[in-house]
């Protein structure tokens, strides 16, 4: 049986190397500017007959020849009131994080936070356009499958329930502007030089949500967290699975303070890369005030 | 000699070296004044698994359903749809044998039996399988909660109303009927008998 394939490989053996010397578009695939001489191009040169086309003097937009236009119909549209201010949370799918996870751009044997969503360098965040962190979307929450302990900006039912049947644990927690400019480049903040700041509490209309354990906020009670868990097991017909029993339970369960904005590091400590050394306040002024 | 500290500016001590990280090893976690054991001093704040939820009262249904006691199936969903449509299992075909039922009580068992064996329920209401099954498990609780209401039975009064009314009904037609067979005999010739 002649196989097409074979042959091409053979033929690619005995063929001169590939260079700009013996390769050419597709015919049609590229047409040549248009000059303004000769029969294609010249003559009214794109500008048809008659009229503002060629005349180039058209009416302005949204012009509607005398009538009241639209644009100017309606004195004010609240529709759209303080859109600009409002916060976003740009999405992060629940595909793309199974597909990190499996591709090994995230390690899944520690906590996940937004930091180590922004270090695998595949998801954006623009703190400066009023964007606030990780909005984790049910596209694909039938298909994860990884455990892990992972905290979000925002995240709907369907994938806590998602999270949760896969045996791992999801939170949601607020960062401020300046935590997540601290938290995008975490070395070029280090290199600034300044102590770690505090992170600040969620806004007032975003305090509910954050205090809400069926919402997995961070503020709320972790025992009504774990009546929440079961509701969500019957409402979406899984087995709920026993995370005490877990060999991960201590990881599963690491929470960071909410005025913490990295694991491991207070505020108030300064990181000092160059010299290897974290310095730590130890007047108690200051202590009293990173502790507050 | 004036040092930083006594003129009142803020100083730092290295507590912390790279090359013996073990010498002052943490011990306590950092904890501000919003940390959970503030805001909830009487709360464990253990994430646990509960098995079953808290009682409240009397009800004799409290929606817990135990999703092991069930067979689940899945398959395609019907109508229009493309590709996904034609691939992707989003029907959910929930059933479990009525009368072997632990989880229901025997009044409600009763009420639910109108055929042998077992119950059916299905869905494909929404393109998510995940969404069709708490669609299902919904359909579950809601026929169930229905065979709970307790309906008003009509006092003696209404019955004894209705009772009469088809009385008087029934009369009505027979009237109708008797004036109707009357008519149409009148239209034949008498019979005369000598």
């Amino acid at each position: 049986m002649p196989n097409t394939v074979d042959k091409a490989l053979n033929l690619l053996r005995f063929l001169p190397r590939v260079c700009l010397a013996n390769i050419r578009d597709n015919p049609g695939s590229r047409r040549g500017p248009r000059r303004g001489r000769a029969q294609h191009g010249g003559d009214k040169h794109g500008a048809g007959n008659k009229g503002s086309g060629q005349r180039q003097n058209y009416m302005r937009i949204g012009y509607e020849t005398g009538n009241n236009p639209f644009y100017l119909r309606f004195p004010w549209e609240p529709y759209y009131k303080g859109h600009h201010l409002k916060r976003q949370y740009p999405p992060l799918s629940m595909l793309d994080l199974q597909k990190m996870i499996d591709l090994n751009r995230i390690d899944t044997s520690k906590p996940i936070d937004l930091v180590a969503i922004l270090n695998t360098g595949l998801y954006k965040l623009f703190p400066d356009q009023h964007q606030f962190g990780v909005h984790l979307t049910d596209d694909g929450a039938d298909i994860f499958d990884a455990k892990v302990n992972l905290e979000v900006q925002w995240a709907n039912e369907l994938v806590v329930a998602a999270v949760e049947r896969a045996g791992g644990v999801i939170t949601t927690a607020y960062y401020d502007p300046h935590s997540l400019q601290a938290m995008l480049n975490t070395k070029k903040f280090f290199e600034r030089g300044i102590p770690i700041p505090r992170r600040m509490m969620p806004p007032p209309d975003a305090i509910e949500y954050y205090t809400d354990a069926s919402k997995r906020g961070y503020l709320a009670d972790p025992e009504k967290v774990s009546e929440e868990r079961l509701v969500l097991s019957q409402k979406y017909g899984y087995k709920l699975p026993k995370i005490e029993d877990d060999p991960d339970y201590e990881m599963l369960t690491e929470r960071k303070d909410p005025r913490q904005i990295f694991f491991g590091l207070d505020p108030g400590w300064v990181v000092n890369l160059r010299d290897k050394v974290i310095l730590k306040p130890q007047e108690e002024e200051l202590l009293k005030y990173y502790a507050s | 000699m004036n040092t930083l500290k006594s003129l009142g500016i803020p100083t730092y001590n290295a507590v912390y070296n790279s090359l013996f990280p073990n010498l002052l090893k943490r011990t306590v976690a950092y904890k501000s004044a919003l940390s959970l054991n503030n805001l909830y001093p009487n709360s464990s704040l253990k994430l646990t698994t509960l098995s079953l939820p808290p009682k409240h009262g009397n009800e004799k249904f409290s929606g817990y359903i135990p999703i092991e006691e069930l067979d689940i199936t899945f398959s395609r969903s019907s109508g229009p749809g493309g590709q996904n449509v034609n691939k992707v299992n989003t029907k959910v075909d929930v059933r479990f044998h009525l009368q072997s039922a632990k989880w229901l009580s025997d009044e409600i068992k009763e009420k639910l039996s109108e055929k042998e064996g077992y119950l059916i329920y299905k869905s494909d209401l929404t393109r998510s399988q995940q969404l069709n099954l708490a669609d299902c498990l919904e359909k579950i609780r809601s026929s169930v909660r229905e065979c709970l209401i307790e309906r008003a039975e009509p006092s003696p009064e209404t019955t004894e109303k209705i009772r009469r009314k088809l009385e008087r009904a029934a009369k009505e037609r027979l009237l109708i009927k008797r004036q109707r067979s009357q008519l149409k005999n009148d239209r034949q010739a008498p019979q005369v008998v000598l």
